[in-house]
C-alpha cells in the first residue's frame, strides 16, 4: 500500500501550484502507484498534528514507511522523485 | 540515550532545518501556528482569498498567473468567455487558455501591457482587450491578466460604420432614391430627390412631396400605393410614371427594407428620369414611320420608272440599260441623302454627283455655276433623275454626242412672283443642229413633270438649233 498526502492551506498559490504539480508528476510519472489525500488545514487546522505540520505545502508519504516529507509546490520534479522512492527497494 | 533516541532527534532536526529553509527560500506561504487545541493557519504575506474575492467581483474576465504562466486563480466571466468550466481553467498555462505561446511568454517577460486578441472557443471567439501587470500573491510573483470583452461595442461601431456607409451611398446616388419608414414617411433621401423633393422633405409622405401620376395597367394607381405594397414586403419593379406637368417621366421601383433576420423596417424608393429615353424612343418611331414612308414612295417611284421605261423602249437591252441607269441616278441621290441623314442637301451636290459619269475623260465639258443653295430631298430626287434625263438625252443626241459639244448648268434669276424656288438653265451648244422630237418619251415627261408637285416648280424645255435650253424652278422646300 502506498499513501501520500497532501497538507495545503485553502488555496494560496503555493497550495495550488502543489496540487497541479503532484497531480502531474502522479499522473506522468507514477501511474496507478499511490493513493493520494488532499487535506485542507485552513478548514480544519487540527489535522496538521498527525503529521506535526508545520509549513505548508507539505507532501507527506504515509506508505511506505518510514514516513517522508517534502516541503513546498513539487515544482522540482526530480526532487519529488527521488524522495518518494527513497527506502522502497 | 538510545542508539534509536538518537536517530529520532536527528531525524527530527533535519525535519527542522528543512522546514526553516524552505521558509527562508520562499517555498511555503502558509505555516501552522498554534497550540494542539489552539492551532491555526497563518498566510505568508496576507490572505489570498481577498485576491480572489476581488476577481469574483470583477464584471471582467480576470486571471492571476504565477511566474511560469500557470494559471491561479480565474473569475466565472474568464470562464464563461472561454466557455469551459470554472475550475478547469485552475492550474491549466495562460498559453493553453489562450492559445498563443507567444502572448504567454511576452507577458511573463512584461513587454506585454494591452493587446487585442480574439478569445473562446472556434466559431464563437469573442474579441477581448487583454491587459497584465505584475502581481504579488503571498510569495509568489505573478501578472494579473484581464480579457475585457468589446465584441458588442465592436459590432455596434461596424453597424453605426456601416450605416454610415448606406447613408452616404444614398447621399451620393446619382438618381433620386427615397427611404421611407413604416408608415410610409421618408427618413432618408438623395441629393438628387432632395433637389426633386425639396429639403423639407423628411418626414413627409413620398406622395405629398412627389406629384406622379403612374401608368395605367399596372393596378397600381398612385405613389402611395406603390410604397405601401413595399413596405408589406412585396417589391415593386419598372412602373413608369409621369410628373404632373407632363414630364420628365421616371421608371419607379420599391423594394421592402429588411435588415436579414430582422422585419421590414420601410422601404426604399428608385426613380430613374426615362425623359431622354423617352424622347429617344419618339424620335425613333417617328423615324421609322419616315423610313416607311420614303420605302413606300421610292418603291412607287422604281415602278413608275420601270413602267414608262418600258413603254419608251423598243427592246429588252434598251430597256435594261435605260432602266439600270435610272434607277442608278435614284441611287445616286439617296446615297448623298443618306450621308446626311436625309436632310436638306446642295444643288450643286446632286449635279456634281449626277454629271460625275459624263465628266469622265473630257475636260470641262460639263460646267456647273449653280448658287450654294440647299434643296429637300423630294426636290433632290426629282433634281436627280431630271439632270440624268437631260445628260442621256445630250449623250444620244445633243452636245455631248460630238468631241466639241458643251453643256453649262448655271443658276438664273426667278420670275418675282416665284417665292421657295431656285432656278436653274441646262444649256447645250457645239452638238448637232437641234430639232423638235416627233414623240415625247420619257426623259421629257420626267424633266416637265418632275417639279410640279409644289406651286411654282416645273420645267421648261426649248429645242433651239444651236442646242438644247432647259430651264427648271425647283421648290427648295425649305
Amino acid at each position: 500500500m502506498r499513501r501520500l498526502v497532501l497538507y495545503v492551506a485553502g488555496q494560496t498559490p503555493k497550495s495550488l501550484a502543489a496540487i497541479s504539480n503532484l497531480r502531474r508528476i502522479c499522473e506522468e510519472s507514477l501511474p496507478g502507484q499511490y493513493e493520494v489525500e488532499v487535506i485542507d488545514l485552513k478548514q480544519n487546522p487540527r489535522l496538521a498534528k498527525e503529521h506535526s505540520i508545520v509549513a505548508i505545502p507539505t507532501l507527506v508519504r504515509e506508505l511506505p514507511v518510514p514516513i517522508r516529507k517534502i516541503i513546498g509546490d513539487l515544482s522540482d520534479k526530480e526532487q519529488v522523485l527521488v524522495n518518494l522512492k527513497l527506502d522502497m527497494e | 540515550m538510545t542508539p534509536a533516541e538518537i536517530d529520532e532527534l536527528r531525524r527530527r532536526l533535519h525535519e527542522a532545518e528543512e522546514t526553516l529553509k524552505a521558509i527562508r527560500q520562499g517555498d511555503v506561504d502558509a505555516l501552522v501556528v498554534g497550540a494542539s487545541d489552539d492551532t491555526d493557519v497563518y498566510m505568508i504575506g496576507g490572505d489570498p482569498d481577498i485576491c480572489r474575492s476581488f476577481l469574483d467581483m470583477m464584471e471582467i474576465g480576470a486571471a492571476a498567473i504565477d511566474n511560469t504562466g500557470r494559471v491561479l486563480y480565474a473569475n466565472a466571466v474568464l470562464a464563461d468567455l472561454l466557455g469551459r468550466p470554472l475550475p478547469e481553467l485552475e492550474g491549466m498555462r495562460l498559453a493553453e487558455l489562450t492559445g498563443d505561446p507567444a502572448l504567454e511568454r511576452e507577458i511573463l517577460a512584461g513587454t506585454l501591457r494591452r493587446r487585442r486578441i480574439p478569445l473562446g472557443p472556434e466559431g464563437a471567439e469573442r474579441q477581448v482587450m487583454l491587459s497584465c501587470g505584475k502581481l504579488r500573491l503571498g510569495t509568489v510573483s505573478g501578472h494579473a491578466v484581464t480579457f475585457t470583452d468589446f465584441t458588442e461595442q465592436l459590432a455596434a461601431e461596424r453597424s453605426r460604420q456601416n450605416e454610415k456607409a448606406a447613408l452616404a451611398i444614398i447621399a451620393c446616388a446619382n438618381e433620386p432614391v427615397f427611404v421611407c419608414d413604416t408608415l410610409g414617411r421618408i427618413t432618408h433621401l438623395s441629393g438628387a430627390a432632395a433637389a426633386l423633393a425639396g429639403s423639407e422633405a423628411i418626414g413627409r409622405p413620398l406622395s405629398a412631396v412627389m406629384e406622379l401620376s403612374v401608368g395605367d395597367g399596372t393596378g397600381l394607381l398612385t405613389l402611395g400605393e406603390i410604397v405601401a405594397q413595399a413596405i408589406e414586403g412585396l417589391p415593386v419593379q419598372g412602373i413608369e410614371a409621369v410628373a404632373a406637368e407632363g414630364t420628365p417621366f421616371y421608371l419607379i421601383s420599391a423594394a421592402p427594407l429588411q435588415v436579414p433576420g430582422e422585419t421590414v423596417s420601410g422601404c426604399v424608393i428608385t426613380m430613374v428620369d426615362l425623359s431622354q429615353r423617352k424622347a429617344a424612343e419618339r424620335h425613333q418611331q417617328l423615324l421609322l414611320r419616315e423610313l416607311d414612308h420614303r420605302v413606300k414612295n421610292t418603291l412607287a417611284l422604281v415602278m413608275s420608272i420601270s413602267r414608262r421605261t418600258m413603254h419608251s423602249e423598243d427592246t429588252l437591252e434598251g430597256y435594261q440599260k435605260a432602266f439600270t441607269a435610272r434607277i442608278q441616278a435614284l441611287a445616286a441621290t439617296h446615297n448623298l441623302l443618306a450621308a446626311k441623314s436625309w436632310s436638306d442637301i446642295s444643288i450643286r451636290d446632286v449635279l456634281v454627283r449626277e454629271l460625275a459619269p459624263y465628266n469622265e475623260g473630257f475636260s470641262q465639258r460639263i460646267l456647273v455655276e449653280v448658287p450654294e443653295v440647299e434643296i429637300e430631298p423630294r426636290s433632290a430626287i426629282a433634281l436627280g433623275l431630271v439632270i440624268h434625263e437631260l445628260a442621256t438625252n445630250a449623250t444620244k443626241y445633243g452636245s455631248l454626242s460630238t468631241p466639241e459639244g458643251q453643256v453649262r448648268v448655271c443658276g438664273i434669276p426667278c420670275s418675282d412672283d416665284l417665292a421657295g424656288v431656285v432656278c436653274l438653265e441646262w444649256l447645250e451648244r457645239g452638238g448637232p443642229p437641234v430639232s423638235e422630237p416627233t414623240r415625247t418619251g420619257f426623259g421629257q415627261t420626267v424633266i416637265r413633270h418632275a417639279f410640279a408637285y409644289a406651286e411654282g416648280g416645273g420645267a421648261e424645255v426649248s429645242f433651239e438649233p444651236d442646242g438644247l435650253r432647259c430651264r427648271v424652278s425647283v421648290p427648295t422646300g425649305v
